[in-house]
């Protein structure tokens, strides 16, 4: 295809440059623009975190093949705080505390933008739905519309200007305040950098060859067609790793590269550095693996069959950790309840889905230090496996936090800087690589998926007399946090209660499904679901009501937990109090009452929503936008 | 109806830092010239606003201003360990960390000051910039105090690690001591659900967690905000698929993700326990925040329909089975006992 001559007013300056048709907006004004504030996060019109206004109108710049946008207006974020100075809406952003790891920001603040200029009086609910397309993993929303409703009173004239400015704090009493973040203005303008915003000079691009198997022997891997490329700095597998290979959080099973074989769909075989994207994806395509395909294993349950495949040759019952809690004599403690229940609950896997893909830079300085630039949750202990896995001294390894756009637990993992360093010490040149959204998803781990069943003891006066648990979780093909996951499930199993009579045991699996690992509460939601709902269901055929089962058996101050640790002070009871009285909640036994209750519909709940139904009313046309 | 209310509620408990191990985190402190300070930790701001967090610590424990705290965040090769963003440990274990480096820092130049102005050094009070000594006339910027000490041969810096007293746990009956701050929380769900369809909409949620002490509540709110969506994802709609290990929800238009559409209004309640063994009395609210979310909604599905959800996500095919299975049992029994 010819190139364009694209020309283009972006952000007040006419621009003319030569140009591929089918070059995406984004790309255009990333990569060869340098305006990186309007990120990437998933390729596919989803999150918006990419929308900037064509001629006045909101647009996902993913989408948006630039002969699309020949000849027209373009700002990006970077349009709305030029001079340095927040814009109304960005200073509300500020204020109102709605920015949190801020790689959706620059794009919400985009659409939040067009949704004050598209009606300056929208009230919350149309506010909501305007910003229905931008995707926040960090804020749950909430501030972000109180920001915008903040910026709509402004800008309409109805609150003076200065409800934007910092509270004043007295006293030098800085703890307790709510001081407007330090990191926010960089955030909301799109200043501020993550590592695929980075650029090093003569820097190469980074992408990775990844298994199409579940499970298959590796027979041979031949990297020399992509090596004798043009263009081609760097072809990596297993065979580049000069120390002592092996990566985890407790185990340190999984390779930086497949050695021998594969174990899921989406691991890394091999990488290549080159010096454009079009000639790294060339490379990988011509890079000759041959698999011999092993029985898989998709189950835990199956896992733990005789004759399940194994993954680990050392561990061949496929158990990754079993932790066991036992405290009394729970057959007595059934035996001596009036009232036993047994269900079974069951969890899925989910992605953390921060807004950022992973992506990081790494080089080699001028004193021979492998340097890592990433957002990376665990820099110490990455810096650590790492001068094994490359044979160097830790003073040799140095990690550089890139600001992390969203985690989650999800970036705990060394997954992908291994082969950043390898790379970097292959070339000896700065080597960039960029997750997109689909490898993120597949290549990364997963919250435990979890089977878990429950049987619980009380006496008639609502004391819970015995509990045991089983849960077993799919821990996919590496360990990553497993064993932490397994144990912080199991510590907080059995709820903030007094139990004289416990046993609790998880196991987590390999499969060969994508790793489970790291996931914000860590084990303690797939119990807490579990014993929570099965409180109710007993408090149902005690005759009780939900809070006063928990308070039956709460921990008091000086508790001794399952671990038969000894707690301090032991603040259950006032949040139940506080709890109970400011929702308001109308006393009684959890028996499906919804129809008779009360204490529904109060003023602090928002309306339900019909999507929709205010445009059908409306039918202003902005509204189609 | 086709619409019915319900209400529901759970409890939680969670450790805060690093679990059935000892953790640890260490930081670097120096007031600077012109009364600013500069904080060197290797702290991972992943979001939830931890740069602010030590920038408010390091400027009440020294009596700067926080706007005028420079943080130097984590490099391996140019910060001291503080460890890993998880765990709901970074509030409690660096921010314990630089409230005793602030102090020493701090001590440095009060020190310098004492013999200065020829006063006790406990009658000296720091705050917002300024420096001043009790009963006297002598009150000047912290600026000109941090000149004061350099002309003196003294910069103020200060240094510090926080630890924690914490052991694994038995391999067979798992008693052992895992945290030494641990947080209770309790919250309650109101849910719509669509009896037509089986759609469950959150209208609210009501979340008292107990932080210890609360060093920006607008960024505890933010937590409790965040982790209740979260979870509300999991309990009503997101599902990483699976068939013979291949993923059929790899990009976001199959992999569905709670919108400003489907999110309730959260009404936080923040409680403060101080922990008695930190030196602030601060603990953490990250994760805990998101653990009574999914059971609270769930007795709330029940509560207006009816019907237990024991196996997650609850959505719309799945809780419009469960609806039309209760009523066909109904009905049933309902023969029966007419028989």
């Amino acid at each position: 295809m010819p190139d364009l001559q694209f020309k283009a007013t972006i952000n007040g300056r006419k621009i003319s440059r030569a140009a591929k048709p089918h070059q995406r907006l984004l790309d255009f004004v990333r990569d060869d623009l340098n305006l990186t504030g309007n990120k990437e996060g998933c390729g596919a019109g989803e999150c918006g975190t990419c929308s900037v206004f064509v001629n006045g109108v909101l647009m996902k710049s993913c989408l948006l093949p630039i002969a699309k946008a020949h000849n027209t207006t373009i700002e990006t974020v970077e349009a709305l705080a030029k001079t340095g100075e927040l814009s109304v809406l960005q200073q509300a952003f500020h204020k109102a505390g709605a920015s949190q790891c801020g790689y959706c920001i620059p794009g919400m603040v985009m659409a939040a933008t067009a949704a004050l200029r598209a009606n300056p009086f929208a009230d919350r609910e149309e506010i909501k739905e305007r910003l229905g397309g931008n995707i926040c993993r960090c804020t749950g929303y909430q501030k972000i519309f109180d920001a915008v409703e903040l910026a709509r009173d402004v800008q309409n004239g109805s609150l003076p200007a200065t409800v934007l400015f910092e509270d004043e704090v007295a006293q030098g009493d800085f703890i307790g305040k709510n001081v407007r973040r330090i990191d926010t203005p960089g955030k909301v303008s799109g200043r501020l950098k993550y590592a695929g915003d980075m650029t090093m000079p003569g820097m190469l691009h980074v992408q990775v060859l990844r298994s199409p198997h579940p499970h298959a022997r590796i027979a041979s891997i031949d990297i020399s067609a992509a090596e004798a490329m043009e263009g081609v700095e760097g072809v990596i597998t297993c065979a580049d790793v000069p120390g002592e290979d092996g990566f985890g959080v407790f185990v340190n099973d999984q390779p930086i590269m497949a050695r021998g074989k594969v174990r899921y769909v989406g691991e890394a075989v091999a990488a290549v550095a080159a010096e454009s994207p079009l000639i790294v994806k060339r490379a990988l395509a011509a890079i000759k693996v041959i698999y011999e395909p092993l029985p898989a294993v998709f189950d835990p349950d199956e896992a733990l069959c005789p004759g399940a495949p194994i993954l680990h040759d050392y561990a061949p019952d496929n158990i990754t950790k079993h932790i066991p809690i036992r405290v009394g004599d729970v057959d007595k403690g059934f035996a001596e309840s009036d009232l036993v229940m047994e269900e079974t609950y069951t969890t899925q896997a989910i992605e953390h889905a921060y807004l950022e893909p992973e992506a990081g830079l790494a080089y080699v300085d001028q004193d021979g230090v492998v340097t890592i630039v990433s957002p990376d949750q665990n820099v110490t202990h990455h810096r650590h496996m790492l001068a094994r896995i490359i044979a160097k001294p830790i003073s040799k390894v140095r990690f550089i936090m890139s600001p992390v756009g969203g985690g989650f637990g999800g970036k705990e993992d060394m997954i992908y800087q291994g082969m950043l360093a390898l790379l970097a010490m292959k070339t000896q040149r700065a080597v960039r690589l960029v997750f997109t959204r689909e490898e993120s998803i597949i290549s990364t781990a997963k919250r435990h998926p979890s089977r878990t069943v429950l049987r619980m003891g009380l006496k008639r006066d609502g004391h819970i007399h015995a509990l045991q648990m089983k849960m077993i979780c799919d821990g996919g093909a590496y360990g990553l946090s497993t064993e932490g996951v397994m144990r912080k499930a199991a510590i907080l199993a059995a709820g903030p209660y007094v139990i004289p009579n416990v046993r609790i045991d998880t196991f987590g699996i390999y499969t060969n499904n994508t790793p489970s690992g790291a996931f914000r509460s860590f084990g303690a939601l797939q119990t807490a679901f579990a014993t929570e709902s099965h409180l109710d269901m007993c408090a149902e055929r005690l005759g009780l009501d939900p809070f006063r089962i928990r308070r039956i058996n709460a921990m008091r101050d000086g508790a001794v937990t399952h671990t038969k640790a000894r707690l301090g002070s032991v603040s259950l009871m006032r949040s139940l109090d506080a709890l109970e009285k400011a929702s308001g909640w109308e006393s009684g036994a959890p028996t499906s009452r919804g129809d008779r209750r009360r204490d529904l519909n109060r003023n602090d709940i928002r309306p339900p929503c019909t999507l929709g139904a205010r445009f059908v009313e409306a039918e202003k046309p902005e509204a189609a936008e | 109806m086709a619409r019915k209310r319900g209400r529901g509620m759970a409890a939680c408990w969670y450790g805060i830092a690093r679990t059935a191990v000892i953790d640890r985190a260490a930081a670097w402190v120096e007031l600077d010239d012109g009364g600013s300070a500069k904080v060197v930790t290797g702290v991972t701001e992943i979001g939830e606003g931890i740069l602010t967090v030590l920038a408010q610590i390091a400027a009440h424990e020294m009596g700067v201003r926080p706007e005028h705290v420079v943080i130097g965040d984590n490099d391996t090769a140019r910060a001291p360990e503080a460890s890993h963003a998880g765990a709901s440990r970074q509030t409690y274990m660096i921010g314990n960390a630089v409230a005793l480096a602030s102090r020493e820092a701090r001590k440095r130049l009060v020190d310098v000051m004492a013999i200065v102005w020829d006063v006790e050094a406990e009658t000296i009070r720091t705050s917002a910039g300024e420096i001043w000594a009790e009963n006297t006339n002598h009150h000047i910027t912290m600026g000109e105090a941090v000149h004061t000490a350099k002309s003196r041969g003294v910069v103020p810096v200060g240094s510090a690690s926080f630890g924690t007293d914490t052991t694994g746990l038995d391999p067979v009956d798992g008693s052992g001591r895992p945290w030494q701050a641990y947080v209770f929380g309790a919250q309650v769900a109101e849910v719509e659900v669509d009896t037509v369809t089986g759609e469950v909409q959150v209208l609210g949620i009501w979340a008292a967690h107990d932080v210890g002490r609360a060093v920006n509540p607008q960024g505890v709110e933010g937590q409790i905000e965040g982790g209740i969506v979260q979870a509300l994802g999991q309990g009503l709609m997101e599902d990483y698929k699976l068939e013979n290990g291949r993923t059929s929800t790899s990009g976001f238009a199959k992999y569905i993700l709670p919108t400003a559409l489907d999110v309730p209004r959260v009404n936080s309640i923040i409680i403060e326990d101080p922990d008695p063994i930190g030196p602030l009395g601060v603990k953490g609210v990250g994760e805990p925040a998101m653990v009574p979310t999914i059971p609270a909604i769930m007795n709330a599905i029940y509560d207006a329909v009816g019907v237990r959800i024991t196996a997650l996500p609850a959505t719309p095919e799945k809780v419009l089975m469960a609806i039309r299975e209760k009523d066909q049992l109904e009905a049933h029994m309902a023969a029966q006992a007419a028989e």
